[in-house]
């Protein structure tokens, strides 16, 4: 049966959460980990303890992700709109009197609320063999810059966390390999010292 | 390439700028390349030092080997270091939820502040206002998303400080080991000995 140490929590630096963050689910998270990996010792919790900031860092970036992505859905769906609206002879993007059309922009605004207005974007859509992912690509294209710097801290934190758990199994493998070496070798000199009391006896008998 | 004459000159006039000479001036110049603290290891403050130093104990055991006390203490500044990068990001996150730009505070701040963040980047032209939502989680995650150029850049300190404690950790558990067989070994001498004894007993 593994044996758990409990440390106090004060011996780790406290993590410091956003003020819209909730204390109670960061250290539901925390406990959960503990429970999980079961920590022994100082080294593996303070291990622990980098494993549950990580992660909770990797959810703060990924919700932000979504959140980016969503945010962009209206210009992305104005954008859209007021290129599947143009008419040959229009104004093209970049040109000094281009403008965004009023009638995307409202189309744009209205689709978020309105059901007519929803109809109306899937129908345009798909004269153009587009479906409503075409959005969501487009809000992708647009947010891609910032997107980007995420992933790069998201796979930065990522192996970091991999790193911390794999700490954790390296030293719990590390560590009792030694100490069965250890007590293995001990064994075979108890053993050698018995075969050779063993072998000594009969001839003393003799 | 310069002159005899103009070689000669310059050691001349280099002894009369050989640097700051009274301790106020030492004490500025040490300072020059100075831009954040987050790669100088901080012991800022005494009670830090204080939680460092207990936190190294706890590490290194009841080791009195130098070479663990020495790891361990390196493993607990570097847990601290890296502690101090996250707050940094929190706060550099809050900055921004709050006053929606990081300009917003410049004129609270020192000067040393100021430059320090010009160093890295921290203080680029002011970006255009942003519209931050005014509902919550929209605001704090549109926060993180304008924060994004600055928490990158914090991220090389981050995996710094976690390298050095990851490296620390593995040389502490190394020594640990083997102190744990060299006492097994002398157990086991130990036991040889009482077992040979109990033979010629």
């Amino acid at each position: 049966m593994i044996e758990r140490i409990h440390l106090p929590k004060s011996l780790l630096p406290a993590p410091r959460l956003l003020v819209t963050e909730s204390r109670d689910e960061f250290d539901r998270l925390r406990d959960a980990l503990d429970d999980e990996i079961k920590p022994r010792g100082i080294i593996e919790q303070m291990f622990v303890a980098d494993i549950a900031e990580l992660h909770w860092e990797i959810l703060r970036l990924r919700r932000c992700k979504a959140a980016i992505i969503k945010s962009e859905f209206r210009a992305a769906l104005a954008d859209l709109l007021q290129r599947l609206l143009r008419k040959p002879g229009d104004p093209q993007e970049g040109d000094w009197i281009y403008s965004t059309s009023a009638e995307a922009e409202n189309l744009a605004k209205e689709w978020f609320t309105e059901k007519a207005a929803k109809k109306q974007v899937s129908e345009l859509l798909g004269q153009f063999h587009l479906d409503d992912s075409a959005i969501e690509a487009e809000a992708i294209r647009k947010s891609a810059a910032d997107l980007e710097k995420i992933d790069r801290m998201l796979a930065s934190l990522e192996s970091r966390r991999n790193r911390a758990l794999g700490h954790i199994a390296e030293y719990r493998e590390v560590f009792p390999r030694q100490l069965r070496e250890s007590s293995d070798r001990i064994i075979d000199g108890k053993a050698r010292a018995l075969e050779h009391k063993v072998s000594k006896t009969p001839s003393a008998a003799a | 390439m310069a002159s005899e004459r103009q070689i000669a000159a310059n050691r001349r006039n280099a002894q009369n700028s050989s640097g700051p000479r009274s301790g106020a001036g030492k004490k500025r110049a040490s300072g020059n390349s100075y831009r954040h603290g987050l790669s100088a290891t901080m012991a800022s403050s005494a009670q830090r030092a204080k939680s460092i130093q207990k936190l190294a104990r706890k590490l290194a055991g009841d080791a009195t080997d130098v070479v663990i006390l020495e790891y361990a203490r390196d493993a607990a500044q570097a847990v601290f270091d890296l502690a101090q990068v996250r707050q940094v990001k929190v706060a550099l996150i809050e900055r921004m939820r709050t006053f929606g730009e990081f300009d917003a505070s410049v004129t609270s701040r020192t000067t040393r502040q100021t430059i320090s963040d010009e160093a890295i980047g921290m203080s680029e032209p002011a970006k255009a206002e942003v519209a931050m939502p005014s509902t919550e989680p929209e605001r704090s995650d549109e926060a993180v998303r304008q924060a994004l150029p600055e928490l990158l850049k914090l991220d090389r300190y981050e995996r710094r400080a976690a390298t050095l404690r990851e490296q620390s950790a593995r040389i502490i558990i190394g020594r640990i080991s083997q102190f744990n067989n060299l006492k097994m070994h002398s157990r086991k001498i130990v036991q040889n000995e009482a077992n040979l004894f109990s033979f010629f007993q």
